[in-house]
């Protein structure tokens, strides 16, 4: 008897170091993957901090960020700074309000509505380089129909994205068809899962419905707002995709955003050191904010787990 | 093989009779097709293969990394003739060129060996080759034991052998002391006019001879042929949108990209008071008498325009008007090609040339075979096949330019393109100072070039900001 | 809200509209496109009256293109069949890795689990280019240029961190003491994870590996970087397609109708997981 008893408890202790070491062992695979990915993001740091020329191998050294103090004193990087910045801006602040309004308008679970937010799915699934191309094709001067709406109302030879004045619009445009329909969906299930008590004790007491969505509605569904204009201001000031399929950064350096300057920086001038930079700003940038996400999207899933 | 046979084959083999009417001749004495082009190739490989051994890498393979053109056509369609002559199998991948020279920088970056060869122009190598992406040419032409005799390297034009060797010191003169040869020169192209003459002839104009002239011509048949624009030039955010029509023109008034001091010290050379006279110009002609999205203008959009009946004329690479006057074109048969000088007191055009030329791989396992595939696509048989009966122009040999049946071919399909071609030949160079920095200049000067178009900087202003550019672009980089 | 007006309906109706147009226009247009030649795509002004011609897909299907600059063969089915292999493998592995990673993440509070999950989590928003870039430079000497692995590798930037946080949640919505009960009557840790944890969190494991799916089906750079010529993706392949092909705007259709198609239809398909997870298993209405 004493024997199993012994065997027992060495067993359980031996199932106890298992237990400690398993969370290790079963997340550890997902981290090797992962640690692959900081050796490369070392290089880059380590990259940055040469003057690194793939033409001129021979003038390859440390230079200590000199790289960066170049940058910080080129017009064009001040620019591409504000490029990025004017797309993110206006992207995410249009989408946000279409996306609110969209949202409201759909609330009411009736069939139509369903139907309705389901084909709004669709633009969203469209891979973004391709949604630039078919948005390429419908502004063609020769042929394309959104050429041929604007002249129907008078504005003949609009040029839109080979044209300075409106590339940063037409831009702005093709991703705002693109991820309107996520801040939406996020606003939407956001507004089905406020509690109803307030909003039937308000009707009761007659209060006008502004109030009511200024009041009541929008600070219930701030974390939300938050949460999905984070997420869009990340994703929006790394855009390459939609800009590169569409104009490659042009008309001259209207849309020389972040990643399509480092990409550039990197092919054609084969200036490694320079990429390797750009791309390290901007990743400090969203690394703060990727933190502010994180962390209001943490606050939010704690909230509404609580609240089950 | 019977004699008849092999007489008419001999006899194009010996560049006397075109692939056609050999085919035509063999076929009247009972010869199917399939046969004919077996005798045709063995023919050639015994022509070839006399005094040198094709077959030392028989066996082995190569492969490729091409642009989509029709040399890479020309080339395909010819690939059996030398698997036939060396026994070596060649595999290629084909890109369009918007995105084929990112894709060769990034194979090379990576030091991949996956492509023993690969095409380029002169301009590339400016990078690959300090990078020590790809390998020096020199060594394997002057080898007797790895070059066959006929190679005959004396045969391509000099201008061309030039343009393709450099010594790798920015500033350097092109196949200069110390030039090292990165690439063979494959087919060129130079700068002139291409027209639609119906178009011309219902405005009553004639083919302009200096950069005041253009543009009037061009605003005029802008104004007078209905659903077409006056001219067509390259307006894209790339260093492609410089070295066509517009630097022929910059150099024909004796302007310069960078200006290099004698201690090999480069600066900025284009905010100058000439060249901001022809920037305006030439900003006042897109304005006038451009196409409508200049700014995204590549060399395809250009041609199209022109094949389709678009534009009236380009002043772009002369083979562009000439794929345009043949295939299914809307406008084949119409074009015509004219020589063009900018600078009224210039005495010729100076017209910027372009070479795809085809360069090693420096990681490649095999370069003795990848040079024998090399030699062949470079060779003289090759040529004069692509010139007669493909589209392989403008050929790179002297003898293929003296050959009677190519020239005949052009003569009657395409008028003027001969005239342009030799009127101009003298005058053909690469204008721009070779250095490694090239790109991101040229792009920068097409950019700029852009904003003023649009109207965002004026002419004077935006040159002086790109001279400042170009000039701390240099001293960061410890070239100026 | 129950008393609406008429007024207020038909403004809404209006409204719903307006936002159905603008989004669904474009594919109904760029589908219309696919179906026609270069001719009734240039008539001006434009109609929707034509005869339809399936030649622009056919072209597509047999690879063989008319261009401006003569015959080009391309090779479109293949970009599709890479899409299809590189989404697929990218999904499957990032679900082999993630899902077991998750449990641990949701069940165990281990020493730096946070910081470990907030790193991966990270990832998911660093640029791209930062870690692609640098890696074109020295994929070669790896030995992962020209193999699906290195991109299915460089893919999990993607897949993984996504399916390990919307997988997560779901694992931490599942009370303990269900798992504790089993385990109790005697059942392994493994058996415990497959029969209750897994099945469980199906409806997020599913909804994670769909979005997983899309977003690596319509990414765009890592194989712009690091593919090889025959690796291609549909959306490197297609923008590609559009130098080549020049003019041929209805074969320039029919391509991103392709490769837009099998994404649509997931989304049409599975709509609701893809709600879901597009909330990030953050809102459960």
């Amino acid at each position: 008897m004493a024997a199993t008893a012994e065997m027992d408890s060495l067993a359980r202790r031996r199932s106890r170091i298992g237990t400690r070491a398993l969370p290790y062992l079963l997340s550890l695979p997902a981290l090797l993957v992962c640690i692959g990915v900081l050796i490369p993001f070392f290089t880059a740091v380590y990259y940055s901090l040469q003057r690194y020329r793939l033409s001129q191998p021979w003038a390859r050294e440390m230079n200590w960020g000199e790289t960066y103090w170049q940058l910080l004193t080129d017009p064009s990087f001040w620019n591409t700074l504000q490029v990025s910045l004017s797309y993110t801006v206006l992207t995410v602040g249009l989408q946000l309000v279409l996306g609110l309004g969209i949202a409201l308008l759909l609330q009411k679970r009736t069939r139509l509505n369903n139907f309705v937010s389901i084909l709004l799915l669709l633009p969203l699934m469209t891979a973004p380089a391709l949604a630039a191309l078919m948005w390429k094709l419908m502004t063609d001067p020769n042929f394309g129909i959104l050429s041929y709406f604007v002249s129907l109302i008078g504005i003949e030879d609009f040029r839109w994205a080979s044209s300075p004045d409106t590339a940063l619009l037409t831009v702005v445009l093709v991703d705002t068809w693109v991820y309107t329909p996520f801040i939406m969906i996020l606003l939407l299930a956001g507004l089905r899962s406020l509690p109803r008590q307030p909003f039937e004790a308000a009707a009761l007491d007659g209060v006008p419905r502004s109030f009511v969505f200024l009041r009541i509605t929008l600070p219930m569904l701030t974390p939300y707002i938050l949460t999905a204009a984070l997420f869009r201001l990340l994703e929006s000031i790394q855009q390459f995709d939609i800009i590169y399929a569409m104009t490659q950064g042009g008309p001259g350096d209207t849309l020389m955003v972040f990643q399509v300057e480092a990409y550039l920086n990197f092919f054609q001038s084969t200036n490694v050191g320079r990429s390797a930079a750009l791309l390290l700003i901007l990743w400090a940038i969203t690394f703060a904010i990727s933190n502010l996400f994180i962390k209001n999207w943490l606050r939010l899933r704690e909230r509404t787990h609580e609240e089950v | 093989m019977y004699e008849r046979e092999k007489d008419l084959v001999e006899a194009f083999v010996r560049g006397r009779m075109s692939r056609r009417g050999l085919l035509r001749g063999l076929a009247a004495l009972g010869v199917t097709a399939a046969t004919a082009d077996l005798l045709i190739n063995r023919a050639t490989t015994q022509a070839l293969a006399q005094d040198f051994d094709w077959k030392r890498h028989s066996g082995s393979g190569v492969k490729l990394l091409l642009n989509k053109h029709p040399y890479t056509d020309a080339m395909i369609a010819n690939l059996d003739s030398f698997k036939a002559l060396t026994g070596m199998e060649v595999a290629y991948d084909v890109f369009p060129e918007d995105v084929y020279f990112d894709k060769v920088t990034a194979a090379l970056a990576s030091r991949s060996s996956e492509y023993d060869a690969f095409m380029t122009g002169a301009y590339m190598t400016w990078t690959y080759g300090p990078a020590g992406w790809c390998s020096d040419l020199a060594e394997w032409i002057q080898d007797p034991e790895k070059t066959a005799p006929g190679y005959a390297w004396d045969d391509v034009l000099p201008g061309l052998r030039a343009s393709t060797a450099w010594s790798g010191r920015p500033g350097d003169t092109l196949g200069g002391e110390g030039a090292k040869q990165w690439c063979i020169p494959w087919g060129f192209e130079l700068n002139n006019l291409s027209y639609n003459r119906a178009m011309f002839d219902q405005a009553g104009v004639t083919p302009p001879e200096n950069m005041d002239q253009l543009v009037e011509t061009a605003a005029k048949l802008n104004r007078d042929v209905e659903g077409a624009y006056g001219i067509g030039v390259r307006g894209s955010r790339s260093w492609a949108t410089i070295h066509p029509g517009f630097l022929s023109a910059y150099a024909n008034f004796g302007q310069k990209d960078l200006n290099v001091s004698s201690d090999g010290q480069l600066s900025a050379a284009m905010n100058t008071a000439e060249s901001k006279a022809f920037h305006a110009q030439w900003v006042q002609m897109i304005r006038d008498s451009g196409p409508r999205n200049w700014s995204t203008y590549t060399w395809y959009q250009v041609g199209s325009d022109l094949g389709a009946g678009a534009s009236a004329m380009i002043f772009d690479a002369d083979i562009l008007g000439f794929f345009m006057n043949g295939g299914d074109n809307a406008q084949a048969g119409n074009l015509g090609y004219a020589p063009f000088a900018a600078n009224p007191s210039a005495e010729a055009p100076t017209p910027n040339v372009w070479i795809w030329s085809l360069a090693m791989s420096a990681f490649s396992r095999n370069p003795d075979a990848a040079w024998y595939f090399l030699q062949w696509a470079s060779g003289a048989e090759h040529a004069l096949m692509g010139a007669r009966e493909k589209d392989f122009v403008n050929p790179v040999r002297q003898s293929v330019w003296s050959d009677a049946a190519f020239r005949s071919r052009m003569e009657t399909s395409y008028p003027g393109y001969v005239n342009q071609y030799e009127v101009s030949a003298p005058g053909a160079q690469i204008y721009f100072t070779p250095q490694p920095l090239f790109f991101d200049l040229t792009t920068e000067w097409a950019a700029a070039l852009q904003e003023m178009v649009a109207g965002q900087v004026g002419v004077d202003e935006g040159l002086d900001r790109l001279a400042d550019s170009v000039n701390r672009q240099l001293s960061e980089a410890g070239l100026g | 809200m129950e008393h609406t007006s008429t007024a207020e309906r038909i403004l809404r109706g209006i409204a719903i509209g307006a936002v159905v147009l603008f989004f669904i226009f474009p594919i109904f247009w760029i589908l219309l496109m696919s179906f026609q030649t270069n001719e009734t795509i240039l008539r001006n002004p434009p109609s929707i009256a034509f005869v339809p011609t399936i030649s622009n897909y056919v072209a597509l299907l047999t690879g063989r293109l008319e261009t401006a600059a003569g015959t080009l063969d391309i090779s479109f089915m293949q970009n599709l069949k890479n899409s299809v292999i590189l989404s697929v493998s990218s999904v499957a592995v990032a679900l082999l890795l993630g899902v077991p990673a998750a449990y641990a993440f949701a069940r165990h509070r281990f020493r730096g689990s946070e910081d470990i999950a907030f790193t991966l989590l990270s990832f998911r928003f660093a640029p791209p280019l930062l870690i692609v870039l640098p890696l074109a430079l020295y994929f070669q000497d790896v030995g992962l240029a020209d193999t699906y692995i290195g991109l299915i590798w460089v893919y999990q930037l993607i897949c993984l961190p996504l399916i390990l946080w919307i997988v997560r949640g779901y694992f931490e919505d599942i009370p303990a003491d269900v798992e504790y009960a089993y385990r109790i009557a005697g059942h392994s840790w493994f058996a415990t994870f497959r029969k209750i944890a897994l099945p469980l969190a199906g409806p997020g494991i599913a909804a994670a590996g769909l979005l997983a799916f899309i977003f690596a089906w319509n990414n765009f750079v890592f194989a712009l970087v690091l593919g090889s010529a025959d690796k291609q993706p549909v959306t490197v392949g297609a923008l590609a397609f559009v130098t080549a092909s020049g003019i041929q705007f209805g074969q320039i259709a029919a391509a991103i109708v392709l490769s837009i198609a099998p994404t649509l239809a997931l989304a049409i398909y599975a709509q609701r997981y893809l709600v879901e997870g597009l909330s990030l298993g953050a809102v459960k209405g």
